[in-house]
């Protein structure tokens, strides 16, 4: 088909052609193919720095600064010489134009004025690798097979800085608690800038924070409330970003029931005023069972000061259930509090979702009920898939600590669920991502943030994520959202959580020693292991069955005797799992994003740095399209089925997108969310809509435009 | 029907009689797209706009002063000279809206400036906006057709031409720059303004072609003569407005056959066959392919995408809580 292809096109040009039907029908997928080698061939390859050997390399990258010596100087010089020479052996290459495009342009190591590269893909696969074993050889090679076979991926920020001089955190994500207190909100903006410089995304709960119109040392209608917090927030996040390498970028949680709720989601309006206009920072929501108990009366949901629920009970609002106590509270005089109507209020919700994509949701009760470490959940993060516990800090008037809570920070990597399913051995993957994850956390030390430094040192906590799912079924002609499909998730995904648990616990016996907490966790007490030890979780379907053919899959009797083991020797991590979105690094993994459907056939990718991109889905071809029905086709119920099996085996969350076409009503979104509820989702990330070009006006041949 | 006789009643719009459906699915459509500039982070592009060479960014000052004028004139002109020809009342209120759109458009702009550039720097450009002759003289061509007494049907022409057509000129270099990662959330901006554009022109030569429908051979054929004839006036300075801008970074054979490609779009929206040949019209795939505004699939940290829309409110019911 490429003799049609007018040779003078550039890389950019044959990508698009992706979006573009051939005069029979046909998506170009050569096209894109054309358009990655291209791309070495009139740019990467000739701005690429040549070295004569692997010596002469790694010297002058240590010598100018480029690459951290103490990585290198780990490991004796012949162990280098190997490693580099297996990895170079393997052969990669980008199978698609964003993949090598996404990592040419945001990850490789650059000369210092970004105009020629300094590294090929294999380079920064063995730095990371070096770095994470930290002078372990055996370690080192394993990471190395595991990375550059795509098994598995280290999220952005570990892939992106490990090994380098000047970098930013390995660690993806942070969670900061806010107190009613203008100390605590000044701490917090700082950290917020700190954490930004350093290449995190940053949480930040205001549930606790007074509302506008509350009383400042008794005196009424002083406070300003969340809002303008909020403002300072998303300014310190749009100046501070990692020396220019990512954009900084936070997000607010409020509980529904703060009186504040309604102007909070009014920032995200098409027509609001710019004083309150809320345009870069993500907004969530954290929402109790019993708000939709209310709506499912139909009867008013009463919102309370937060300020007042401190008096009365002591601990901040964010300490108390607010299913449990929710009469209590009503009949409490003490309690200032205004009333809304529930239904209104999801309806709202959802016409704020269709304006902006926002706000995420956290299912509070949902996510303490399946929380196996004490204490309570409250906020979750920038990609709703962190879920845990944390303290609140108490200052003194100099900021410095009265008493150091503990916030919270989770270093992600995903498995691409493809290639572990091919993989020589599933339990050793997941348990080389674990040690690895695992590695990031041990070598982390954020200093600028001391609770979070706390937080990491006592937890170690990571989150081993997914991506590929759709790729994979696709590949195997099973149907995402079939019943085979979802019971193939439920298996991966149990068998999954028995190698990260049984690696946790190797880890705790390896360094005799476990998480803060594990004596007051549901491991310690076994109760964790009472579905997984009185039911099996194996398959049941004969196309599920074949699936797991060729892997060894954890029987009642392993359960046992991993319930006894880690009840005799604890857990290192006190967190394993995260499911994030994935973005950036399922291009350069040639994977689907996360567990998510494909939201096109060709997905028009579209970001800051890159531009707007074509990226055709993994495996697919013009054979098999029939597999891969996109998420706006398969609807948000079917998703919800897919998530809801993962997620019974998922410590912390998973970021949930849901998808309509911008016909359906807010009803919609509000029965999707209800589904949600009632099927044990933990949270729901964005709302994304698809808007179908009116008849007569649409691009004409384009792939992603649908009619 | 509108008939403004002198003691007749006037009359209130019912949406629930409609003469023609589409006056209601397009109101819809309008409605749900509506937006202001201000949902866009423009200035994230600050640190992409300094990358851009001193010329370059005078270029696309003036590629946008240009853009203003014609929404200008669309705005405070076309649309309103375009209600007084509706033939239902609702055709008018869809043209009000496409009138207000068309005032947000110009708007957009100026926010554009006001994030990126310097006061002295679009000072410059307005006033080279008035000056260029090939400017004026596409803006006059169309504004004589808009004049007082004119045809209601060539009104439409003009109208369409300017929507489909000469916007199109403009519209191509913040696609250029956004295909090499440039000016990323300008260009989701202007994917909003050609979001709205693409609908207005085909409604307007929708309407077009209905008129078309009650007149005889003859007329039919003078109105295809004189579209015809206004579009080669039109291409011939549109082609030399493109050679002038778009010369001196080497586009100008790239924006016309952008321009041959559009040009085929408005006449097909007047219902006329195309007047380019297709081979003419080869746009660079990553032009063609950066005009869709459905399913993109953006980063959120970084911009805000184009298909958000205002979602159609319905409360829910009983059965929907149904645990």
């Amino acid at each position: 088909m490429l003799d049609a292809v007018r040779p003078d096109l550039d890389y950019h040009a044959l990508n698009a052609m992706l979006n573009l039907y051939d005069d029979q029908g046909k998506i170009r997928f050569d096209a894109d193919r054309m358009a990655a080698r291209q791309y070495f061939l009139q740019h990467v390859n000739q701005n690429t720095v040549f070295f004569h050997s692997l010596d002469e390399k790694l010297d002058y990258l240590v010598d100018e600064g480029y690459y951290e010596k103490q990585v290198l100087d780990a490991y004796p010089r012949e162990f280098l010489h190997e490693i580099w020479g297996a990895a170079y052996k393997a052969k990669f290459r980008f199978p698609t134009f964003l993949g090598a495009f996404k990592y040419y342009t945001s990850y490789t190591l650059k000369t210092r004025d970004g105009k020629r590269y300094l590294e090929r893909y294999e380079d920064r696969v063995v730095m990371v690798a070096l770095t994470l074993a930290r002078g372990d050889q055996t370690q080192a090679m394993h990471f190395m097979h595991e990375i550059l076979s795509g098994r598995f991926q280290p999220a952005t920020p570990t892939f992106l800085n490990a090994g380098k001089q000047s970098r930013g955190e390995l660690i993806s994500c942070f969670l900061l608690r806010v107190e009613d207190n203008m100390e605590s909100i000044g701490r917090a903006i700082n950290s917020s800038l700190q954490l930004s410089k350093r290449g995190g995304g940053v949480a930040l709960m205001l549930t606790n924070i007074r509302e506008s119109g509350a009383p400042i040392k008794g005196i009424e209608n002083q406070s300003s409330g969340v809002i303008p917090i909020m403002k300072l927030l998303e300014d310190s996040f749009s100046y501070a970003n990692q020396l220019g390498a990512r954009q900084g970028a936070g997000a607010v949680y409020l509980n529904a029931h703060h009186p504040d709720i309604l102007r909070f989601l009014d920032t995200k309006r098409e027509n609001a005023d710019e004083k309150i206009r809320i345009k870069t920072l993500s907004l969530g929501v954290v929402i109790p069972d019993v708000t939709f108990e209310l709506a499912k009366r139909n009867e008013d949901m009463y919102l309370f000061s937060p300020h007042d629920v401190e008096k009365v009970y002591g601990k901040a609002f964010s300490e108390i259930s607010v299913t449990e106590k929710y009469a209590e509270m009503v009949a409490d005089k003490r309690i200032r509090k205004k009333k809304i109507n529930a239904r209104a209020f999801f309806q709202t919700l959802a016409e704020i979702q269709f304006e902006s994509g926002y706000p995420y949701i956290m299912f509070e009760d949902t996510v303490n009920r399946a929380n196996p470490i004490a204490g309570r959940i409250a906020m979750s993060n920038l990609c709703s898939e962190i879920l845990q516990v944390n303290q609140a800090s108490e200052f003194d008037e100099d900021l410095g600590y009265k008493q150091m809570g503990t916030d919270i920070s989770c270093n992600l990597g995903s498995l691409n669920i493809a290639k572990t399913m091919d993989g020589p051995d599933f339990g050793a993957t997941v348990e080389t991502a674990i040690r690895a994850l695992t590695a990031v956390s041990e070598m982390s030390s954020i200093n600028s943030v001391p609770s979070i430094r706390k937080g990491n040192d006592e937890a170690h906590a990571v989150g081993l994520g997914q991506m590929n799912l759709h790729g994979y079924l696709a590949r195997e002609h099973i149907h995402y959202g079939s019943p085979e499909g979802i019971e193939f998730t439920s298996v991966y995904f149990a068998a999954v959580a028995f190698h990260a648990i049984r690696a946790s616990n190797l880890l705790a016996r390896e360094k005799g020693t476990t998480f803060k907490d594990f004596d007051t966790s549901d491991y310690a007490n076994g109760s964790f292991f009472d579905r997984y030890v009185t039911k099996d979780w194996l398959p049941t379907l004969p196309e599920v069955e074949r699936l797991f053919a060729d892997v060894t899959l954890p029987t009642r009797a392993d359960w046992e005797q991993l319930k006894a083991d880690v009840m005799a020797h604890g857990l290192y991590n006190r967190n394993l799992q995260a499911v994030p979105p994935t973005g950036s690094i399922s291009y350069i993994n040639n994977s689907t994003s996360s567990i998510h459907p494909i939201v096109s056939k060709i997905e028009i990718r579209k970001e800051g740095k890159i531009g707007r991109v074509y990226y055709p889905a993994p495996f697919m071809s013009n054979e098999n399209l029939e597999y891969y029905r996109d998420a706006y086709e398969i609807g948000p119920d079917a998703i919800i089925d897919t998530y809801a099996a993962a997620t019974e085996h998922v410590d912390q969350g998973l970021s949930l997108t849901l998808f309509f076409p911008a016909e359906a009503t807010t009803r919609d979104i509000n029965r999707a969310q209800i589904h949600a509820w009632k099927k044990g989702i933990k949270t729901i990330y964005y709302v994304r809509l698809r808007q179908t070009a009116l008849e007569g006006t649409e691009v004409q041949g384009c792939v992603s435009c649908t009619l | 029907m509108k008939d403004h006789v002198m003691g007749a009643p006037a009359r209130a719009i019912n949406w629930n009689r409609l003469q023609d459906e589409k006056d209601l699915e397009v109101w819809n459509r309008l409605t749900v797209n509506f937006w202001l500039p201000e949902k866009v982070p423009l200035s994230n592009d600050v640190q992409s706009w300094a990358t851009l060479r001193p010329e370059e960014r005078e270029l696309t000052i003036r590629v946008f002063t240009g853009l203003t004028l014609l929404d200008t004139i669309q705005n405070t002109v076309g649309a309103p000279v375009l209600m007084k020809d509706a033939v239902t009342p609702h055709e008018e209120a869809v043209l009000s809206n496409i009138a207000f759109m068309e005032a947000v458009h110009a708007r957009s702009y100026s926010s554009i400036f006001s994030t990126l550039c310097s006061t002295r720097e679009v000072d410059e450009a307005f006033r080279w906006s008035e000056e260029n002759q090939h400017l004026q003289q596409k803006a006059r061509l169309i504004l004589d057709e808009y004049e007082v007494g004119s045809d209601p049907l060539k009104r439409k022409i003009a109208s369409v031409f300017l929507e489909s057509f000469l916007f199109y000129s403009g519209f191509y270099l913040p696609m250029h720059w956004s295909s090499r990662a440039k000016l990323t959330n300008t260009a989701d901006l202007i994917r909003l303004i050609i979001r709205d554009e693409a609908v207005h022109g085909y409604y307007i030569g929708y309407k077009f072609q209905r008129a078309m429908e009650k007149l005889d051979e003859a007329k039919r054929n003078e109105m295809k003569d004189f579209a015809f004839a206004l579009m080669f006036d039109l291409y011939e300075i549109e082609a030399h407005y493109a050679e002038e801008l778009y010369d001196g970074i080497g586009l100008t054979e790239e924006v016309k056959a952008f321009l041959h490609y559009n040009a085929n779009k408005a006449l097909q929206n007047l219902g006329f066959e195309a007047l380019f040949p297709p081979a003419a019209c080869e746009v660079n795939p990553a032009i063609l392919s950066a005009l869709s505004t459905d399913s993109e699939n953006h980063d959120f940290f970084s911009g805000s995408g184009s298909s958000y829309v205002i979602g159609k409110a319905v409360a829910t019911e009983d059965e929907d809580w149904d645990f």
